[in-house]
């Protein structure tokens, strides 16, 4: 299974740091590969190294892509955290 | 005689006596051995180990600056443990070691790796993260070598330590335990450090960009720090311990008066107001600005966004850098001075080395040359403009026509966002840096072009002495209360007065009592100040009369020397106001 999901970074600080290891944490319970876009740069979303370097700033839209048994079902959860701003400003 | 005397940058206010402890924060030399193929699974699974006494010591880390700085700044730790649970990073170095690699060879190599990697990242959100990839760099290794765990967190209660590093990282400085350590002591850094700022908010006293401070101090011998005038004396003598000593009993003492001046207004003996402004280096100190009761932002630096950068910030990044500034004072003056590189502070991409930079390429200079690049900065000021009362200034003028020039970009940016239909204001005021002679001695001519003038001492005096401000040598020679620069600063305030031309200082030496007590008496009546300076210059102002500054001043223009200016500024500071001000 694949799933595919177009996503807006809402806190203004951007993916800094912290939201990376949310990320991180949040993309790691599931089976599924899952990747994070943009601008051209795809990179691993349970590599912490990787969601870094994305450096997506507030505003952005970021893609992201699940491929494997539980693909929806990661996505879904990782939109929620997309939506709740990382819980920041 | 040894030098006894180091001396560095400012960076967090405060005097402390104590002993040194020399932290060696830096990643451990590898060395370059094999291992056997049969060794690779006992290989492997020394670096698993590690690596989770790593993240054991991160969580135990954690737990403390949750405590002591709260969870905010503790989520620092969280992301190191991230890190070194990277199943890349992880990866990675688990490969090599089925390479014959030994496990700290192969964490070293993928950690130098990812360090390139982010060090030449063109986000600086990404370049930041590199004190992280340090700090993770220096812990794995130091397990897997078994060396001594150099954590400050390490010292016994009490302490009263000075710590003594080359730099610090930020995680590092959150394990700053005040009740071990009582001062900081770095040999890079500026006073906008990140860890700089750090210090301040957790009140610990700190001089950074001492240079050598590590390889002259040894663990154990007994300083005095002064993170107020930047300096460290090494073996004290009595005189000095005493002195330092006295200092710092009324330096506790006042800091409860200072904190209540905060919310007061800046206004002299008689009535003569003062506007209070704040210099802010990085967007991050706006808030302690704002906190500390500036009424505004009198210089906002925009070279964090240029320098030591792969490539140059995007319109939308200085956008959002000078919008953090903005909101933090609603409706308040906020000056934003367009970049200032070139002399010292080296641009993206590198420019020709000059033989004598800062008579060269720089500053305004620079930023005409390249319309590209500040028409880019043009635009995202215009668009920020429209979030409060920003205000443009431009530095290194020493002549109408690179206003004229300036002033030409900009209604051509403010044209293409017209006719973009892009939100932003195109009446903002421009104003100009006083900071050459020229500038100064033609104040009446610029002033039909411009809406304020900014006096930037430190550049003034620099340029008008003919002494390098960086030289060490010239230390001695730098000497802001020259009766040449003196007479600078009143001709301008003089035109500025005439022309209806707002004026203010925003150099270093604004922040001192005694100089911003001549510049009061020259004719300023808007001083930009660090921020952690205001509520000492407040306190200035509200203990003199400007009829006696203005005394003051007449007197120190007439003494002739920079030394009797001085004398005779201090007699009269002295006879003005309580006895605190007479060493300051």
């Amino acid at each position: 299974m694949v799933a595919e999901r177009a996503v807006v970074v809402k806190n203004r600080a951007g993916i800094h740091a912290r939201p990376s290891s949310e990320i991180v944490k949040t993309a790691a319970r599931f089976a599924s590969s899952v990747t994070l876009a943009l601008d051209g740069l795809e990179v691993n979303a349970k590599s912490i190294m990787g969601v870094m370097m994305l450096a997506a700033p507030f505003g952005a839209t970021v893609t992201l892509r699940a491929a494997g048994e539980d693909a929806e079902a990661a996505v879904n959860a990782m939109a929620e955290l997309f939506a709740s701003g990382f819980r920041e400003a | 005689m040894p030098r006894t005397l180091l001396r560095g940058i400012p960076a967090s206010p405060g005097i402390v006596i104590g002993p040194v402890h020399l932290l060696r924060w830096e990643v451990p030399e590898v060395p370059a051995d094999v291992i056997d193929p049969a060794d690779i699974p006992s290989e492997t699974e020394r670096l698993r180990i590690a690596l989770a006494r790593t993240i054991e010591r991160l969580r135990v880390l954690r737990e403390r600056a949750v405590r002591d700085a709260g969870a905010a700044e503790a989520a620092i730790f969280d992301v190191q443990v991230t890190i070194v649970q990277d199943e890349e990073l992880v990866g990675r170095a688990m490969d090599l070691v089925a390479q014959q690699f030994t496990a700290e060879r192969a964490f070293d190599v993928v950690m130098h790796d990812w360090r390139e990697h982010y060090a030449r990242s063109p986000h600086a959100m990404v370049r930041e993260r590199v004190s992280d990839l340090v700090d993770v760099h220096i812990r794995v290794l130091t397990i897997l070598m078994d060396l001594p765990d150099r954590d400050p967190v390490d010292l016994p209660d009490g302490a009263n330590a000075v710590l003594v590093t080359r730099e610090l990282t930020p995680s590092l400085t959150l394990q700053l335990d005040r009740r071990r350590i009582a001062a900081i002591a770095t040999d890079f850094g500026t006073r906008t450090s990140h860890v700089a700022i750090l210090a301040r908010s957790l009140g610990l006293p700190a001089v950074v960009g001492l240079l050598d401070a590590t390889s002259r101090l040894r663990s154990g011998e007994s300083i005095i720090l002064d993170g107020t005038a930047g300096t460290i004396v090494m073996r004290p003598t009595e005189a000095e311990l005493h002195a330092a000593n006295v200092r710092r009993q009324r330096e506790v003492a006042e800091d409860a008066d200072l904190a209540a001046l905060a919310s007061m207004e800046a206004i002299t003996q008689d009535g003569v107001r003062i506007q209070l402004f704040a210099n802010v280096d990085l967007p991050d100190e706006a808030a302690e600005a704002a906190a500390n009761g500036a009424e505004g932002v009198g210089l906002m630096r925009t070279e964090f966004l240029v320098v030591g950068r792969a490539a140059m910030p995007t319109e939308d990044e200085q956008y959002e850098a000078y919008a953090g500034v903005v909101r933090a004072f609603p409706g308040k003056p906020v000056i934003i001075r367009t970049f200032d590189v070139g002399g010292d502070k080296l641009p993206v991409g590198g420019f020709p080395s000059e033989p004598n930079p800062f008579l060269g390429w720089r500053a305004i200079r620079m930023c005409l040359d390249q319309p590209g690049i500040f028409k880019t900065q043009l635009r995202a000021l215009l668009r920020v403009a429209t979030l409060g009362d920003v205000r443009i200034n431009l530095p290194l003028v020493v002549s109408v026509d690179e206003v004229r020039q300036a002033k030409g970009l900009l209604a051509a940016a403010a044209a293409e966002l017209a006719a973009g239909g892009i939100p932003h204001r195109a009446d903002v005021p421009v104003g100009i840096m006083v900071e050459t002679p020229a500038a100064a001695v033609l104040a009446d001519v610029l002033a039909h072009d411009v809406a304020f003038f900014s006096i930037g001492t430190n550049d003034l005096v620099q340029y008008t002495l003919a002494v390098d401000r960086g030289n060490a040598a010239m230390a001695s020679r730098y000497t802001p209360l020259h009766p040449a620069v003196l007479q600078l600063i009143r001709r301008t305030c003089e035109v500025a007065d005439r022309t209806g031309v707002e004026v203010g200082v925003c150099g270093e030496m604004a922040s001192e009592p005694l100089m911003a007590f001549a510049l009061v008496g020259l004719g300023i009546r808007q001083l930009s100040v660090n921020p952690f300076s205001l509520s000492r210059v407040k306190r200035l102002v509200r203990h003199v009369r400007a009829t006696a500054a203005r005394e003051a001043a007449e007197a120190a223009i007439a003494a002739g020397t920079a030394v009797e200016a001085e004398r005779a500024l201090r007699e009269r500071l002295a006879a003005e106001s309580p006895a605190e001000f007479h060493d300051s």
